[in-house]
């Protein structure tokens, strides 16, 4: 019987050798997508990839630097107690009023900023920030021996590594 | 034989393997490189976060104490694990009277990826505004 090259099929060689070239490429795939995985895994969550966060950060910040710098900080206000994860700061407006700021963080994913104007209470809520970013807390730390109260934000992601870590201080007033 | 049943020439079968050697090259090149910078921006936001914290210190040190302060970082360093091991340095340069420039550094990567951040600071004769 006369078969055409066609109709053979490959011989085990030409079989062996493309199936080593497509193991070599998935094999190198592999290997760089483990190392790049290997990398994510070290980082915690990252600021940049959450503009609502860094909003949040944003919007605090100018919050504290704002602040009266004698006495920025109240241990309760309304329904609020300052705690680890509640901040309450009397902050000066751009147009100089002088509000009580109260952050709160306890709801996981959320950030809420309320506004205290003489008799009038505003509201500004984030949502959407990183479910495991929940662990919030915040701190009062001396930056010197003459200066005031600093706030320090600390969040640690999910697996317990410092996703944020920012300390924020009252502008200096003399 | 008919072309249809000829199969293909050893030229074609190159041709056709460099093209897909160049596309599929090409393509995992890109993806490293995306890769890579993601990697980079998320190494300096925690790195800038350390100098940003350090410079709320140096700031609130008396400025005739700067010189002797400590050569490394006074705050929590503990955001730049991921990036051990690291360094962090302060050096303190006088350029003109009265005035002193604080450099903050973090290194890593054995020293490849630096990242800095400079402070002027201004005698005032009084309290250590900046």
């Amino acid at each position: 019987m006369v078969t055409r090259r066609r109709m053979r099929g490959y011989t085990l060689m030409e079989v062996m050798v493309a199936m080593a070239v497509f193991a070599l490429f998935l094999a190198v795939f592999f290997i760089l997508t483990a190392e790049m995985r290997g990398w994510d895994k070290r980082l915690p969550v990252s600021m940049h990839k959450h503009p609502s966060l860094m909003a949040v950060l944003a919007r605090l910040r100018r919050d504290v630097l704002d602040a009266n710098s004698r006495a920025p900080y109240e241990r309760t206000h309304d329904v609020y107690t300052s705690s680890q994860q509640v901040l309450i700061v009397e902050s000066v407006q751009p147009n100089g009023e002088v509000h009580v700021i109260v952050w709160d963080f306890r709801e996981p994913g959320e950030a809420r900023r309320i506004s205290y104007d003489v008799g009038k209470k505003r509201e500004w809520v984030a949502r959407g920030l990183p479910k495991d970013l929940a662990n919030v807390e915040i701190s009062a730390l001396k930056t010197g021996s003459t200066s005031g109260w600093a706030t320090r934000i600390l969040a640690r992601d999910g697996e317990g590594r410092i996703a944020i870590d920012q300390i924020y201080q009252p502008r200096a007033t003399d | 034989m008919r072309r249809s049943e000829r199969g293909f020439s050893l030229a074609e079968v190159l041709a056709a393997f460099l093209i897909l050697t160049i596309v599929l090259t090409t393509s995992l090149l890109a993806f490293l490189e995306r890769n890579n910078r993601l990697r980079q921006a998320s190494e300096l936001v925690l790195a800038y976060q350390a100098l940003a914290n350090e410079a709320e210190f140096r700031r609130r040190i008396e400025f005739d104490q700067l010189d002797t302060s400590k050569k490394s970082f006074i705050t929590d360093t503990e955001i730049l694990a991921p990036l051990a091991p690291y360094g962090t340095a302060v050096r303190v340069d006088h350029k003109e009277p009265g005035v002193k420039h604080v450099t903050l550094t973090v290194r890593w990567h054995e020293g490849k990826r630096e990242a800095t951040l400079a402070l002027v600071r201004v005698d005032t004769g009084g309290t250590n505004l900046w």
